[in-house]
């Protein structure tokens, strides 16, 4: 088994891009990437791409037009988590040996989508609890519900992740908003699904991002940022949720929990190790029920957890110092790749005004998908890197 | 008379002129899945029996939207419906909002739940609370 490194990352400034196609995002986050890690385009071996709305074969006509050809590629769709399993088949990969080095690409243009399918909130296409009006924020909103009934947690605690967050991304340079909201802005914003509001939703947005990765013989002989301290995935799992009965709860969800586990397993480490987290809070609500699924406080203690500050910047474990979805923006393909060269940047110590002081470990989460007869969230995916 | 369609094949049988919500029972494992699949969701086994679900539930969390949902127009309600048999399903509820409570009774209803634009009735389920004498209501 290889150890795995990060040799460069790429990425576009996520936001409304409706005049670049998602090749045009692509390109920019591939080039970018190459250039960060020094090498040839020539020099990739095998590629992925997280996309979820995309025309067919994005990652074909993204890396075309920088010359890389004739090597294995794929575009994988898996959801909010598509990008995330691009990095993590780009990891299994060089682990096992298939290849030395490669990339992981994220894409996505929503502004390509609405113009197609029209604007509003997106349900799965032909799913039986989406043709009854399940969508994102609905499932969410019975999750907060959940919160406040079995949490205790009020108003202020829901909108707390998105008080922080989009403080956060004030100072984020590649952000969608720059704008710091308090919660009653929040809840003055037009209401989504109870108690959800358009404030406590992340974005529709275009981007991309990319990272590439190496085996440790390759890092050795080609890495060339010498400032730069080795920082390795230590830890990579996409889980996937079981049938669906009366017995699941929201707030503990199996594919998430187990997830954790394995990926703390697999890296050596304990929650406790953790110096950030970067995760899908895709709506504010939801990071709030991720903390203790992910170990960051026992099961039960999210909302006190938050109420601690350990979790923002400064705190034992700030969660989401970029900004997170809700400030940065959630190109759906692209957050999974986006948020692993995040942690990147953060053990590499380049994260400017949002960095993370002396950070190590960092975990990069995400979760997508809600569907009939699974226990939604569908799949989560989950990456621990080292330094 | 106007064409009507169910909302989702196999989702609703015709039984005595009303439709009822089909699910498949597992001779293995004993849960009830709603729609009936290929195999259990749970066990993979085959050999399940199409049964008609329960038509009271009990509600496990619930949601008011407040944007359009495709045919859908705001504010409308919908809910995770437990059911007796330990099946999960996703429904709206017609019902006064003041009235909504998690853990209330509902009973399923069915009927015309949208109609196209061609004029098309498409035919699904929903649920109604249940008399004050269920255990739900008030």
């Amino acid at each position: 088994m290889q150890d795995v490194y990060v040799l460069g990352i790429g990425q576009t400034i996520f936001g409304k891009h409706g005049s670049l196609t998602v090749n045009d995002l692509g390109a920019a986050a591939a080039l970018t990437a190459t250039k960060d890690a020094g090498l040839s385009p020539k020099d990739l071996q095998t590629a992925y791409c997280g996309s979820v709305y995309s025309p067919p074969t994005p990652v074909q006509s993204i890396l075309i037009r920088l010359g890389i050809n004739r090597i294995p590629m794929f575009t994988i769709e898996n959801a909010c988590a598509s990008g995330s399993s691009a990095v993590h088949m780009l990891h299994r990969d060089i682990k096992l040996g298939v290849c030395d080095v490669g990339i992981a690409l994220g894409v996505e243009s929503l502004s390509a989508y609405n113009k197609k399918f029209g604007k509003g909130l997106i349900g799965i296409e032909g799913d039986l609890d989406a043709k009854l009006g399940l969508t994102m924020p609905a499932f969410f909103s019975m999750l907060c519900n959940r919160l406040m009934q079995e949490r205790g947690a009020t108003i202020k605690d829901i909108c707390y992740p998105s008080v922080k967050n989009h403080k956060a991304g004030m100072t984020n340079p590649y952000s969608q908003y720059k704008k710091e909201v308090n919660v009653a802005e929040i809840m003055a914003s037009p209401m989504i699904a109870d108690p959800i509001t358009v404030l406590q939703c992340c974005p529709q947005s275009d981007g991309a991002a990319a990272v590439i990765l190496c085996s440790k013989e390759y890092y050795k002989k080609h890495n060339k940022k010498g400032n730069r301290v080795p920082v390795k995935i230590a830890g990579s799992v996409i889980s996937v949720s079981g049938a669906q009965d009366s017995s699941y709860d929201p707030l503990a969800l199996k594919s998430m929990i187990d997830g954790a586990k394995a990926a703390y397993e697999m890296a050596g480490i304990g929650p406790e190790d953790l110096n950030l987290v970067e995760l899908h809070d895709a709506f504010s609500g939801e990071e709030l029920a991720a903390y203790e699924m992910l170990g960051l406080c026992k099961p039960g203690e999210g909302v006190a957890l938050a109420r601690s500050g350990a979790v923002e910047l400064g705190g034992r474990c700030p969660v989401n110092p970029s900004g997170g979805l809700l400030s940065m923006g959630h190109p759906l393909g692209a957050s999974g790749v986006r948020v692993v060269i995040d942690i990147a940047r953060q053990l590499w110590g380049e994260a400017g005004a949002n960095q993370v002081k002396g950070a190590k470990v960092g975990m990069a989460q995400m979760l997508g998908g809600v569907l009939t007869n699974i226990e939604s969230a569908v799949v989560a995916g989950i990456q621990i890197l080292v330094k | 008379m106007s064409n009507q369609v169910v909302f989702y094949p196999g989702a609703l049988d015709e039984k005595d002129g009303k439709l009822i919500q089909m699910g498949s029972k597992c001779n293995s494992c004993g849960k009830t899945t709603f729609p009936a699949a290929e195999l259990c969701m749970f066990c993979s086994s085959d050999g399940g029996e199409k049964v008609p679900l329960s038509t009271i539930g009990t509600v496990f969390s619930f949601c008011v939207t407040r944007v359009p949902v495709g045919p859908y127009k705001p504010p409308f309600i919908s809910a995770y419906i437990d059911l007796p048999e330990g099946t999960r399903v996703f429904g709206q509820i017609h019902a006064n909002m003041n009235e909504l409570k998690t853990g209330m009774k509902v009973k399923v209803e069915t009927g015309v739940i949208w109609t196209e634009k061609d004029g098309t009735e498409v035919l699904g389920y929903y649920y109604v609370p249940c008399e004050p004498e269920c255990g739900g209501g008030k």
